[in-house]
């Protein structure tokens, strides 16, 4: 387990009473990293030839620009995966930036934003999605806010629960049996629109 | 929905490269996917399944209602997918591999104009693997190239429009056959699905949306 150095609340970026609780955010192009205010402590740094094989938790920012392998855990800090970073990791952070390869479910509290450098292999499940085009990205985007909600639950406990009740989709909720509306007459073949 | 715009210029066509139907950037009106956009009630949550890329336009429509969307992303698998066409279990166990794992199953497939690049044997592997993973009634969105007769070299990048509308931003390329798949051929091809519904689009695509 690698455990990073804790930080004064005050480096929090974003207050928990601008947090999104409705539906989900869709950005078209991911949201800047915030700005760290003046004499704040700059995000700590994997860099490019560290390789890390295990859990990784902390309470401070994090750029990886390295390897690593196993569960990223910053529940109430900024995690960014940079151009040259390797992640095969779930990650749970408060907010998760890629510009690099993850291949892993993505959980953001707050946000995830997909860079149009990242390479993403996996789930997302945040209230603010954000994907940059030209962005690879492979599985599944919860946007269903309860499904959020239920699958980001609230602080450790709901970290803790949805990593060990995580099903093999982002969703934690299970679908209710939904069926389409009533279909309308088969193979009507219309004028061209 | 943000960014939804169309290009507002295209690259003139290389001489000898007649535009293709779906690439000439102009919003398309696509009643069924209109349609089935339509069905997705706020009130249920909907998974949907994408073929196509991530597109944030997609995104940002499917985020209105409460929806997981999958993005499967098939458009780069065409081809090996092709290639595997003379042994069945290897073709079968490439789709599942590029598939999600069976979970939660899907309400609502955008297939978008990817089953032109399937030959009949991949385009049954596919569809078939989407069906396993389907919810009874699971509808099927997808543009089939019929009255037109050639398409371009790769898969269109359609994203919807605020409107519903469909564009193709990808950009110019050479053109090649189109399968033509008939209504008939997709029967055959997909036993497990029904056409609700089809619709000739002025492009000489032809709508479909099939039902599982």
């Amino acid at each position: 387990m690698f455990d990073l150095g804790k930080k004064s609340g005050s480096d929090k970026v974003q207050d928990d009473s601008t947090r999104q609780q409705d539906r989900p955010e869709i950005r078209n192009e991911a949201a800047p990293t915030p700005r760290r205010p003046a004499g704040a402590r700059e995000a700590a740094v994997i860099g490019p030839s560290i390789h890390i094989d295990g859990d990784l938790r902390g309470e401070e920012d994090l750029l990886i620009e390295g390897e690593v392998n196993g569960t990223v855990e910053l529940k109430h800090n900024i995690l960014t995966i940079g151009p040259q970073g390797k992640v095969r990791a779930d990650v749970y952070a408060r907010a998760v930036y890629v510009e690099g390869y993850v291949e892993g479910d993505l959980y953001g509290a707050e946000r995830v934003g997909i860079r149009k450098s990242a390479q993403v292999r996996g789930n997302i499940t945040s209230p603010s999605v954000s994907l940059e085009d030209g962005a690879k990205f492979k599985g599944s985007i919860e946007m269903d806010p309860k499904a959020v909600e239920s699958a980001l639950g609230s602080g450790r406990g709901g970290l803790e629960s949805q990593k060990s009740a995580q099903p093999q989709q982002a969703a934690a909720k299970p679908a209710t049996n939904v069926s389409p509306k009533p279909v309308e007459p088969a193979a009507k073949s219309g004028a061209a629109s | 929905m943000e960014g939804a715009s169309p290009r507002a210029t295209r690259t003139a066509e290389p001489a000898g490269r007649r535009a293709a139907p779906s690439a000439a950037g102009q919003p398309l009106n696509a009643p069924l996917f209109s349609t089935l956009i339509e069905r997705l009630d706020e009130s249920r949550r909907w998974v949907v399944f994408d073929l196509g890329r991530a597109r944030t336009e997609t995104i940002a429509l499917l985020g209105r209602v409460r929806c997981r969307l999958q993005v499967v992303d098939l458009v780069d698998d065409a081809e090996r997918l092709n290639a595997l066409a003379a042994d069945p279990r290897e073709l079968q166990a490439a789709v599942e591999a590029l598939l999600p794992r069976r979970g939660e199953p899907a309400d609502a497939v955008l297939c978008w104009d990817l089953l032109n690049y399937l030959q009949r044997p991949a385009l049954t592997a596919v569809m078939e693997a989407i069906a396993a993973r389907g919810r009874p009634g699971m509808l099927a969105h997808a543009l089939i190239y019929y009255a037109a007769p050639r398409m371009p070299m790769r898969p269109a990048l359609f994203v919807p429009l605020p409107d519903r509308r469909l564009v193709d931003l990808a950009p110019p390329v050479a053109e090649r056959a189109a399968p033509r798949y008939s209504p008939e051929d997709l029967g055959r091809c997909m036993p497990r699905y029904r056409v609700e519904r089809a619709r000739l689009l002025r492009n000489g695509m032809q709508e479909y949306l099939l039902q599982l």
